[in-house]
């Protein structure tokens, strides 16, 4: 039920909104216990989202401890002081909604989705295990067996997860709060201790470390009335510390290929270190990974799918694999998977990939092109935005990254400005073959059975 | 944390009073909301081509959907795969405009535009800014009737999909679903879910063109545009333009599906490596036309419809054998399948395999209790609702019911559907389709791992992984 890469295979799909034709209604306030509130009216659907977020993610996790923000994540499942264990999942489903929770290297989501006349439903359960949630030896040790049990399902038994979660980490980043696996590592995971989790719960799951976000069919003062009444006594904690994300300085272009018992098919990842978040050359690289990736016009699809009949499948994105240009936080790649044909070395592909590039880099894109381009990108932010799962979520997201929820009815202008100077600039300063970072992804005769298995708890 | 550019209204929210409030029991809420379906209008053109409007204004987007009963159920015994071809490559080019062009085309009006076939219908997917709706419309049309499906767009497919078709090889769920389709629906139309490699190294330009002439007249198709869209007489004329010449066609009749009976038959695909056993136990099932098929869904949602179905709360939370417990009623125009599915670490395979017959034989003997009964229909009714919040939603749900032929009031009446099955309607479904007696087992996994602990269910047939 819970998942760790909730991003991940996402094409080009951030950066909402825009001035043509879509105004998001927003009110965002404070309650005096430092929770962020944001609310938004829709009432088209008797739909309702009640998302909460978290300032906390994989990247917070300590050494000896991988794979933590996700056991927590599973912790916060097992039930609360009145809404003890299968309360949460059997009340929201028996009203006809849906839940879940997700790690994010930078933070940690949970949303119910319920007909609207259920707000105050989720506002209790989401408020009852901020305030109480119930932390035992059993709860641990059952939510270890789910996420290995996870870990074998999504990562050991399916061809490309380890390379993509344990190994790319590793040659895009130095720094290890960046660089550990996300998943975690079966050892560690068994290591963590009932103290670890009342820890965590502690430093993190405050209410000024979150923000709470409802979007849907409601009434605002009635709404601001139930938040108010189910968060509003829920202490604050000292605001945690982040963790230093800088990359130490020394970055090298690095190449590794990787062998996969149970991949079929070669892949190659391709990928760079990115800029900042929201700075000018963030909003150039959307447009170079649209002008890319995004739409069937798009230059890999038409160029090596179709002209050179190299490449199968890509996925790109500005913070690939774990996030994506929405919740991208620095530091962070632009990177690309490529699944290709075989008479095709992984060396070629990259070659092929970088000389798309070098058309972007050598001259300005052609002005139709990039009308194109535009309206294209325009048109998939507002259809990313039509449920209230994915407007809270992108409100979360604004909220908690740029402490702005109103960037979701702008920050579509800020691409749509982006120049073909601007794009040949950062394609020149961003994407050159001297900050490239590769993985190839080669298919491995299948392995003697019992090599297969994995260490620690078989 | 950055700084906070704002906090305009805490002051506001402050003066609020807190009300008291007894947080030991979750809250009384009111009742749950009506929603009326936005009036959808349906008429034909004179050639036969069924048209749906429905007006959705809350966002500047039009969604299309074309859908001809021409699945792979309509395949050739002897080329799997060609309706999912001609689907795929009828945006390939046409009479007038080449693959790059339509993508160019599609990409500029802010659109998308692909085919794709299900087991029953071939559909054309196409959306767009509303600003561009006749734009969608034409390229619609001119995929739909012109398609000329060019050499080299052809060549590039039979290579790209066989690599595609080892990816999908390489996921056990896949080759689950493969092997149960073929095991339930045994020599008829819907027993292969997907092409061979073989037959794609035979598909060829007549085999294509030979489909599309058969199956893809507009006396075999319907249109749904939904959206923010044009006075009704405009838009009418602007369909009129694009499809009204399109010429009309006999049609032949749609092959006969005839699954075999049910019979209890163990099939372990060895997949050596495999750390993970994928088990399927089922079998045929009614269709969504029929008297039973709410009553099953009833069933098959409280058997495993989620995180509050017995086999979530018992395979997975209380035994902890599996991440993945969850049960499928995947419903066919004409033939359906019900099964328990479930994804297993090898160790655990033989009692895993007991707690999910014995949830099959629990459903099958016991009368469901009165609560457990309201909650998943109140599961079922909110689903519902949640299902139609986008415009691809709604298009899925009208898209459908026109694959499966289902009657027009489907959606408008299926709340009350739910609500009114009884808990021995339920039973006696149970006892029909859920009983393992005959449900077929199927199981993806290390034959040298788990083939021992399978064969104490009864004779194992192992075949080889495709």
């Amino acid at each position: 039920m819970n998942k760790l890469l909730a991003c991940c295979f996402l094409l080009a799909s951030g950066l909402p909104v825009r001035s043509a034709g879509i105004a998001i209604p927003i009110e965002s306030y404070k309650l005096k216990n430092g929770l962020r509130v944001v609310l938004s009216k829709d009432n088209a659907v008797p739909v309702v989202t009640v998302y909460m977020i978290y300032d906390v993610g994989s990247r917070a996790e300590e050494k000896g401890r991988t794979g933590f923000a996700h056991l927590f994540e599973h912790m916060m499942f097992e039930g609360s002081a009145n809404a003890p264990k299968g309360v949460h999942f059997a009340t929201v489903e028996s009203n006809g909604g849906t839940l879940n929770g997700s790690t994010h290297p930078d933070f940690t989501d949970y949303f119910e989705v319920l007909p609207s006349n259920k707000l105050a439903t989720a506002l209790w359960l989401e408020s009852d295990r901020m305030r109480s949630l119930s932390i035992n030896d059993a709860n641990l040790k059952n939510q270890k067996e789910a996420v290995k049990q996870e870990r074998r399902l999504t990562f050991d038994n399916e061809a490309y997860n380890t390379a993509i979660v344990d190994v790319w980490p590793t040659l895009m980043f130095r720094n290890w709060q960046s660089s550990h696996s996300l998943i975690g590592s079966y050892e560690d995971l068994e290591a963590s201790s009932v103290a670890d989790v009342s820890k965590f719960f502690k430093t993190y799951y405050a209410p000024d470390n979150a923000a709470l976000v409802i979007v849907g069919d409601i009434q605002i003062p009635d709404a601001k009335k139930l938040v108010e009444t189910y968060f509003a006594d829920i202490p604050s904690q000292p605001l945690p510390k982040h963790p230093d994300l800088a990359e130490p300085p020394g970055f090298q272009a690095i190449k590794k290929v990787q062998k996969d018992p149970l991949a079929r098919v070669p892949g190659v990842i391709v990928g760079y270190p990115g800029p900042r978040r929201r700075s000018p050359d963030y909003y150039a690289l959307y447009m170079v990974d649209a002008i890319l990736t995004a739409g069937d016009s798009a230059r890999i699809r038409q160029d090596l799918v179709k002209g050179k009949q190299s490449v199968i499948q890509y996925q790109a994105d500005l913070g690939w694999p774990f996030a994506g240009s929405l919740d991208y936080r620095d530091p962070e790649p632009y990177a690309m998977f490529l699944l290709h044909n075989p008479n095709f070395t992984g060396d070629q592909i990259v070659e092929q990939v970088q000389e798309e590039i070098a058309k972007l880099q050598s001259a300005p894109i052609d002005a139709k092109d990039l009308e194109r381009v535009r309206t294209q990108v325009r048109s998939l932010v507002i259809q990313g935005l039509q449920s209230s799962l994915a407007r809270a979520r992108a409100l979360a997201q604004y909220e908690l990254a740029d402490g702005n929820p109103e960037l979701i009815n702008t920050e579509l202008d800020r691409a749509m400005a982006v120049t073909p100077a601007e794009i040949q600039a950062a394609a020149k300063k961003y994407l050159t073959a001297d900050k490239r970072v590769v993985l190839e992804i080669v298919p491995a005769p299948a392995a003697p059975s019992d090599a297969a298995g994995k260490k620690g708890d078989q | 944390m950055p700084p906070r550019l704002f906090a305009l209204c805490a002051l506001a929210a402050a003066g609020l009073a807190a009300q008291t409030v007894d947080r030991t029991k979750a809250p009384e809420t009111p009742a749950i909301p009506d929603y009326k379906l936005a009036p959808v209008y349906d008429t034909k053109l004179p050639n036969g081509l069924g048209v749906v409007l429905v007006e959705d204004s809350r966002f500047p987007l039009v969604t299309a959907r074309l859908n001809f009963q021409a699945g792979s159920k309509f395949d050739p015994k002897d080329a799997p795969g060609l309706a999912e071809a001609v689907a795929t490559l009828l945006t390939e080019g046409t009479k007038t405009r080449t693959a790059r062009q339509l993508s160019e085309q599609t990409d500029a009006i802010g659109g998308s535009l692909a085919g794709a076939a299900g087991a029953d219908a071939l559909t054309v997917s196409g959306n767009a800014l509303s600003e561009n709706l006749a734009r969608l419309l034409e390229l619609v049309a001119d995929v739909a009737i012109n398609a000329t499906f060019p050499q080299d767009e052809v060549d590039l497919y039979k290579q790209n999909r066989i690599q595609n078709l080892l990816a999908e090889r390489a996921e056990p769920s896949f080759l689950a679903g493969e092997k149960f389709a073929e095991v339930v629906y045994g020599s008829s139309p819907y027993a292969h879910i997907a092409p061979t490699e073989e037959a794609i190294r035979k598909l060829d330009r007549t085999a294509l063109n030979g489909f599309r002439d058969t199956w893809l007249a507009p006396n075999n198709a319907s249109l749904l545009l939904i959206g923010r869209l044009p006075a009704r007489a405009d838009l009418m004329k602007t369909i009129a333009q694009q499809f009204g010449s399109w010429q009309q066609k006999q049609v032949p009749a749609a092959p006969k599906v005839e699954p075999p009976a049910p019979r209890r038959q163990i099939v372990l695909v060895d997949r050596p490596g495999s750390v993970q056993a994928d088990i399927h136990v089922g079998r045929l099932a009614p269709t969504r036309v029929s008297a039973e098929f709410f009553p099953l869904m009833v069933g098959n949602n409280i058997l495993g419809g989620g995180a509050n179905s017995r086999m979530f709360k018992n395979i997975r939370e209380k035994e902890g054998f599996a991440y993945d417990a969850h049960s499928e009623y995947n419903t066919q125009r004409d033939a359906s399948t019900f099964a328990a599915v479930t994804e297993v670490r090898n160790e655990v395979v033989e009692p895993a395999m007991k707690a999910v017959l014995a949830e099959l034989d629990q459903m099958a003997s016991t009368q469901v209790p009165a609560a457990e009964l309201t909650n998943i229909k109140n599961y079922m009714a909110g689903g519902y609702l949640l299902r139609l919040e986008t415009q691809n939603g709604l298009a899925n749900q009208l898209n459908n019911m026109n694959t499966l032929g289902l009657p027009k009031n489907y959606l408008e009446t299926y709340t009350a559907h739910v609500r009114s099955v009884e808990p021995d309607q339920v039973l006696a479904a149970a006892k029909k389709y859920m009983a393992p007696g005959q449900a077929a087992v199927v199981v993806v996994g290390d034959a040298s791992k788990i083939g021992d602990a399978l064969k104490k269910f009864g004779d194992v047939t192992i075949e080889k992984a495709k």
